[in-house]
């Protein structure tokens, strides 16, 4: 399979590139707004670059990865999907819901598969919980505790933090994930978003909002908190966390889906460490891209999820304005 | 000082043993009007009391151990024969009850605290501590979790009558409710949704509440008496401008056992690390060194109120699902 990525602005792209060399594929360049940050890229990590996105999609490719800043997704998926190709694309889809919508109408049409980055989807400790919910051992989901928080994402790109690029501070960040991974666990879909926001965190270095609290209901009647604050110090031992807690009327479970790490004091790594032994997520994000692309499959996280999820995130961003509960439609 | 307990269930037998350990005299215990509690009366060598009156002749101080919807009557009655009160919490079953106890107090020259007993839990302690020091910088988003199954009245299920315990909102969540205004100062607004998951009929047993406070901050309570037993997990995490710190007594137990299912459980579960002396006993004896004038109460009746017009204003959002201001605590004049 020959790969082109478009642009390194986020900066999983470079743990995409080892993954999709471990999945046998071919990563056969990469173009990026930024020619200086593109180049540079492409010298540590031993890619092609190449000039102009109609040359990277002239190059016989089977898929392309997309991770540009959120407000150019848009514009990347359309280009690639015209070309026929399919597409894994960065979270959150877009930065408003007539982007998401028009760029997951655009594969639609072109007939090309849609892949949405959520890894979550692809961890093993989150997809046990899937499978111990979905025997139904634990009985009905009543309600739902989760935490996906953060270091300051512009310790590592600038742009996580400009509104006009990113879409927004923690919410566009972090809801998305635990919002796709609840629609997934209660297949069912957010009617109404309620968020308190603030901007105490780094509250001189960035404009957007760093702390968040998010609480979702289902159609069902369930609901579910999302803490997305970037409220990890940055002497943290890693970049944040995603744990949740289910609560349901057989029992409880509660999982933590980077626990599979050692304890390291000392030494080289300083005061304490936390490297991790558990799978890669992003492997398995990216084998079933790769999969997709060669077997002509559905992936197991679609552009719809992306979409779905994205609206979670601007329905919280829109409450958080307004101080109240909003009403989502769940099928728009 | 001369001790009356009155209420002879879980918390007064928790009590009983929190007056062994200071140099304060149980001298009196009583219960249901009639129902003079023997059995607890004799394992502290205190007087038995068939009524409250024969009690109230014996004590300078009246603990009010009772079901929540009698704090209200026990308390005007104690401090009409002048005594002085330590009441379980809640303070009252609602905050107009809880002005007319303070003002009734006040009146009658007699103090009144109130069993806020998570702020005397050396881990809660400690961050209080740690956080009024600046380690951390100022509180931004914090998170509380109290979890549990949910609890059994010693001599009918007073507990799962909303209309005598408040139910889990002024029961459980009102522990949390105070933490978070003790941390990171007043709440402004409150949204909340519950589920009652377990018991039909006997109101929400899980409930989540988002606070906004006055200075900024926000904070997430987790309250459940949805969890099986025996667990009761309490956790917290407050995340400052400059550090962060947490709690999970699931993780820092220093003793963990591994037992076969038993139906052997506590009517109520206390949650506790082992320490050289119970919480409850450290928040007595503080509060008998504040009736001697010896020292600045850790928890003011004031706070116990607050903590109800918290807990008032979530149960209005759960009922309406709308965000809700948090009353204003004006103390009667
Ligand atoms: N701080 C904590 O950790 C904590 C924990 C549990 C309960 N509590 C509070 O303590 C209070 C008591 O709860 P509990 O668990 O001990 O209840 P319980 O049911 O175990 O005990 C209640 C006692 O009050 C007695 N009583 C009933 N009517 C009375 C009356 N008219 N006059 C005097 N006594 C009467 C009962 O006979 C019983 O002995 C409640 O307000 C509860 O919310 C606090």
């Amino acid at each position: 399979m020959r790969i082109g990525l478009l642009s390194a602005a986020h900066l999983h792209v470079d743990a995409y590139v080892a993954n999709l060399r471990a999945a046998g594929a071919e990563v056969v360049g990469l173009t990026d707004d930024d020619p200086g940050r593109g180049r540079a890229w492409c010298t540590a990590h031993g890619v092609p670059w190449v000039d102009s996105t109609d040359e990277l999609l002239s190059r016989d490719l089977d898929g392309v990865v997309v991770c540009s800043e959120t407000a150019a997704h848009r514009r990347d998926v359309e280009g690639v999907a015209a070309a026929g190709l399919g597409v894994l694309c960065e979270k959150p889809l877009a930065t408003t819901e007539d982007d998401a919508k028009a760029l997951v109408a655009a594969c639609e049409r072109a007939g090309v598969p849609l892949l949405t980055a959520f890894p979550m989807r692809y961890s093993p400790p989150m997809r046990e919980v899937a499978d111990l919910l979905g025997a139904g051992v634990l009985g009905e989901v009543q309600a739902a505790m989760g935490t996906n928080q953060g270091e300051l994402p512009m310790r590592h790109r600038a742009w996580f933090v400009e509104p006009t690029r990113s879409g927004g501070g923690a919410l566009m960040d972090h809801v998305v994930h635990l919002a796709d991974v609840l629609r997934w666990y209660l297949d069912d879909e957010v009617v109404e978003v309620y968020a308190a926001t603030n901007r105490l965190l780094h509250a001189p270095t960035v404009t957007v909002e760093t702390g968040g609290v998010v609480l979702l209901t289902f159609a069902s009647g369930v609901f579910a908190s999302i803490d997305c604050s970037w409220s990890k110090p940055d002497v943290y031992p890693t970049w944040g966390g995603l744990r949740l807690d289910l609560v349901a009327s057989e029992g409880v479970v509660g999982v933590d889906a980077f626990a599979q790490r050692l304890t390291v004091h000392g030494g080289s790594d300083g005061p304490l460490a936390w490297p991790e032994w558990g799978s890669d997520a992003n492997q398995g994000l990216i084998d079933d891209f790769v999969g997709v692309l060669r077997e002509e499959r559905p992936p197991a996280v679609t552009g719809h999820d992306g979409l779905a999820a994205t609206r979670v995130a601007l329905a919280a961003a829109r409450s958080a304005e307004l101080g109240t509960p909003v009403a989502l439609d769940p099928a728009p | 000082m001369r001790i009356g307990i009155v209420g002879a269930g879980s918390m007064g037998t928790v009590h009983a043993e929190g007056w062994a350990a200071t140099d304060a005299e149980l001298v009196a215990v009583c219960a249901e009007p009639g129902e003079a509690p023997t059995e607890l009366a004799a394992r502290h060598g205190a007087r038995a009391c068939a009524t409250l009156e024969e009690l109230l002749d014996l004590v300078d101080v009246v603990d009010v151990c009772a079901p929540t919807d009698l704090h209200h009557d026990l308390t005007l009655a104690a401090a009409a024969a002048g005594r002085h009160v330590i009441c379980e919490k809640p303070l009252a079953r609602t905050s107009a009850q809880a002005r007319a106890m303070i003002t009734a107090c006040r009146d009658a020259g007699v103090q009144l605290h109130v069993g806020h007993v998570v702020r005397f839990f050396p881990e809660y302690a400690l961050a209080k501590h740690t956080v009024d020091r600046g380690a951390i910088g100022v509180p931004a988003v914090l998170r509380f979790t109290r979890a549990s199954y949910a609890p059994k009245g010693r001599d009918d299920d007073w507990f799962a009558d909303p209309a005598r315990s408040g139910g889990l909102l002024l029961d459980l969540m009102i522990h949390d409710l105070d933490q978070a205004r003790w941390l990171a100062g007043p709440v402004t607004r409150v949204l909340a949704r519950s589920r009652a998951t377990l018991r039909p009929g006997s109101g929400p047993d899980h409930c989540l509440a988002v606070l906004t406070h006055e200075q900024g901050a926000i904070t997430h309570v987790e309250a459940s008496w949805a969890y099986p037993a025996p667990v009761f997990r309490t956790r917290f995490e407050v995340a400052g401008t400059t550090g962060v710190l947490d709690h999970d007594s699931d993780r820092d137990a220093p003793v963990r056992t591994i037992m076969a299912p038993t139906e052997d459980l506590a009517d109520v579960p206390i949650p506790g690390s082992p320490m050289a002396e119970s919480p409850y006993t450290t928040e007595l004896r503080h509060f008998l060194a504040v009736l001697r004038g010896q020292t600045e109460p850790v928890v003011r009746a004031e706070d116990g109120l607050a903590a109800l017009l918290m807990a008032e204003a979530a149960e209005r959002s759960l009922h309406g699902g709308r965000v809700e201001s948090v009353a204003p605590l004006e103390v009667p004049a």
